[in-house]
């Protein structure tokens, strides 16, 4: 028995070892950590059990025979995060440069499927040169049974997906179809076709970085949820965000004894909005003042950032927070922005998270650009989104609501649970200024002085319309409240709200514009 | 299509004929093809037909985010600024929109007046 034992932790050793010294200290010089150091520094103490240590590839062609791959460059088990379970995969790029053959992907299947039988979140460390080529189709039967499981996964578990190294080719469609993909500035990338290839067949030239580095992928083509500047700090992010969520789609998610006062008064909310209609502010100056202890977790903070999208706590309880930012693009709803919310809301409605709304609009962006990029198939994901869900749906109507945009943004004509508007809210079918020169033509232009004339009108036009009474005389205003009470309000709204059932027409799945 | 244009040079003037090939996709300034049917003393080169470059979003360049107007210029040509220092107001959308500077910088030149209408990715400030 002792010789078996000494053969157990022999071989146990040579698995902790990953791809040897050399290769270690290789990645220690570019910045990055090995998959184990990350893993020990994104679980709780002590709480890691590796599984499939010894599992070997079986490739024998192209030399495969003699290549030894301990781990098969990739680390699976499970631990916990603040005490809640979750399960793991880190690709180890120190053991055949993470590369992704049948055995590996067997390894990152076996997590998923467990993750989702007890029902935990899935957590994926992605760093990795690719597909293994010398295992050919195996190779890509293995990412084809990941993005199944990723798929088959989605709505069930929540999937996050932290980008530490390359991630490229087909391997990153298996973060594209997480819930979250976390990325680290400066040293990951995220591209379908490499510098190289670019060069090759476009003649453009263009660095990892600039294609697919994390600020790109966060400013621009709004891949990344988020990134950090480093892997200690990318870590302390997702260990964050998980706090907000549940373990799966049949639990709620924590409640937090915040030890903020659900009645307390924010009095300096009035005093945010400006008295001008058209003067801009920082929607955030709203959200933290509103939700627990001024605390707040932004998603996509760098990609469009005319709509907020973020996580925060209201009594105690996780809610997702959808709102306009007047700051930027006058908040207004174009193809980006609508992208950005309804998958959000569509992540929210997944995972029992209550929405709360805060709408300040004037609309959907006009333009050739808009139009020719199918703002109407984008923003109708919007319209999607919010009426399928049927978690509590809160909204307060800040100020501006007009026209298609105060439907898609939470209306009650989209199921929404609980619409309430302050004073200074103004809901029409569209600002004062067109309004009154389509209603008013003629009597603008029979007048003797039109331009005294359309102001005039414009003033009636404002008086009669640019407010929330109309509608409140309809009951699609719960209730005109005072900005000092919204937060009261809204936790009184979300306690009433939880016992909550809506059922919906029996259906395969909808079919959701994308 | 052949256009003819008379440029003086050092008080020479000269006749060149330019040709439109057809428009250029995208933002890049187009260098006008100069066929060199200069007439009349032909010793020194024809000038260079050099057309102002309208480089959009370009480094240092300020571009409108959206269709607007321009409300009101906050700076001044030679002005040092800070980032997120307010350039001038653009109102859009019903909003009066703050264009901030996107870099420390020195305002180079203003492209845009106040009252002027711009749309998506027009050029407001050079900034160096």
């Amino acid at each position: 028995m002792e010789a078996k034992l000494k053969e157990l932790s022999e071989k146990r050793k040579s698995v902790l070892d990953g791809g040897g010294p050399k290769r270690v200290a290789a990645q220690h010089e570019k910045g990055k950590m090995t998959a184990r150091e990350r893993i020990e520094a994104f679980l709780d103490p002590d709480s890691f059990v590796e599984l499939d240590a010894f599992v070997e590839h079986r490739a024998a062609e192209l030399g495969m025979d003699e290549v030894k791959a301990p781990g098969e460059g990739v680390v699976i088990g499970y631990g916990t995060v603040n005490g809640r379970l979750v399960y793991l995969f880190a690709q180890d790029f120190t053991v055949i440069g993470g590369s992704l053959g049948e055995m590996h992907a067997a390894k990152i299947c076996k997590a998923m499927d467990t993750a989702m039988k007890v029902g935990c979140p899935c957590i994926g460390i992605n760093d990795s040169g690719g597909a293994r080529i010398q295992e050919g189709v195996d190779a890509l039967c293995g990412y084809g049974n990941i993005f199944y499981r990723n798929t088959l996964a989605s709505g069930v578990i929540p999937q996050i997906s932290v980008i530490m190294g390359p991630c490229a080719g087909g391997a990153v469609y298996s973060p594209a179809l997480t819930d979250f993909t976390v990325m680290v500035d400066k040293t990951s990338n995220m591209f379908i076709t490499g510098p190289q290839v670019i060069k090759a067949v476009t003649g453009e030239d263009v660095t990892a970085e600039a294609l697919g580095g994390a600020l790109v992928h966060s400013a621009v083509s709004g891949v990344a949820s988020l990134m950090f500047s480093d892997e200690k700090a990318t870590i302390e992010g997702v260990r964050r965000l998980l706090s907000y969520l549940p373990q799966n789609n049949i639990e709620d998610s924590p409640l937090v004894d915040t030890g903020d006062d659900s009645a307390r008064l924010c009095s300096d909310l009035a005093n945010i909005i400006p008295d001008s209609p058209n003067k801009p502010y920082d929607v955030r100056d709203v959200i933290s003042r509103i939700f627990d202890n001024g605390d707040y977790f932004e998603l996509q903070p760098l990609y469009a950032k005319n709509i907020v999208t973020c996580f925060a706590r209201l009594g105690g309880r996780s809610v997702g927070v959808i709102a306009n930012q007047p700051n930027v693009l006058a908040g207004v709803l174009d193809i980006n922005a609508s992208d950005k919310a309804s998958r959000f809301i569509r992540f929210c409605d997944s995972f029992n998270m209550p929405i709360v709304t805060l709408t300040d609009t004037a609309g959907y962006l006009p333009g050739v650009g808009q139009e020719h990029g199918g703002v109407i198939r984008h923003g109708a994901k919007l319209l999607y989104a919010y009426s399928e869900a049927t978690v509590p749906k809160m909204n307060v109507i800040m100020r501006k609501a007009y026209g298609g945009a105060y439907i898609a943004m939470s209306s009650r004509h989209l199921g929404a649970d609980m619409v309430f508007a302050w004073p200074s809210a103004e809901i029409a079918v569209m600002g004062p200024e067109g309004a009154a020169n389509i209603i008013f033509k003629n009597e603008i232009e029979e007048a003797a002085d039109s331009a005294a004339m359309r102001k005039e009108k414009i003033q009636e036009y404002k008086d009669q319309f640019a407010n929330p009474y109309k509608a409140a005389a309809r009951g699609y205003v719960d209730d005109v409240i005072d900005p000092a009470h919204t937060r009261a309000r809204l936790a009184s709204a979300l306690a009433m709200l939880l016992g909550k059932r809506e059922s919906r027409p029996s259906k395969k799945h909808g079919n959701t514009p994308v | 299509m052949l256009k003819k244009y008379r440029v003086t040079v050092n008080g020479q003037s000269y006749d060149v004929a330019v040709e439109e090939l057809g428009s250029v996709s995208g933002n890049v300034p187009a260098p006008a093809a100069v066929t060199h049917a200069v007439s009349a003393p032909a010793a020194t080169a024809a000038a260079p037909a050099t057309a102002p470059a309208p480089s959009a979003g370009g480094a240092g360049t300020v571009a409108a985010p959206m269709p607007g107007t321009v409300l009101s210029i906050k700076v001044a040509a030679g002005q040092a600024v800070k980032r997120g220092d307010v350039l001038l107001i653009l109102e859009a959308m019903k909003m009066e929109n703050e264009i901030t500077a996107t870099a420390d910088g020195v305002v180079k030149a203003l492209r845009v007046q106040a009252g002027a209408t711009v749309n998506t990715g027009d050029p407001l400030v050079e900034l160096s």
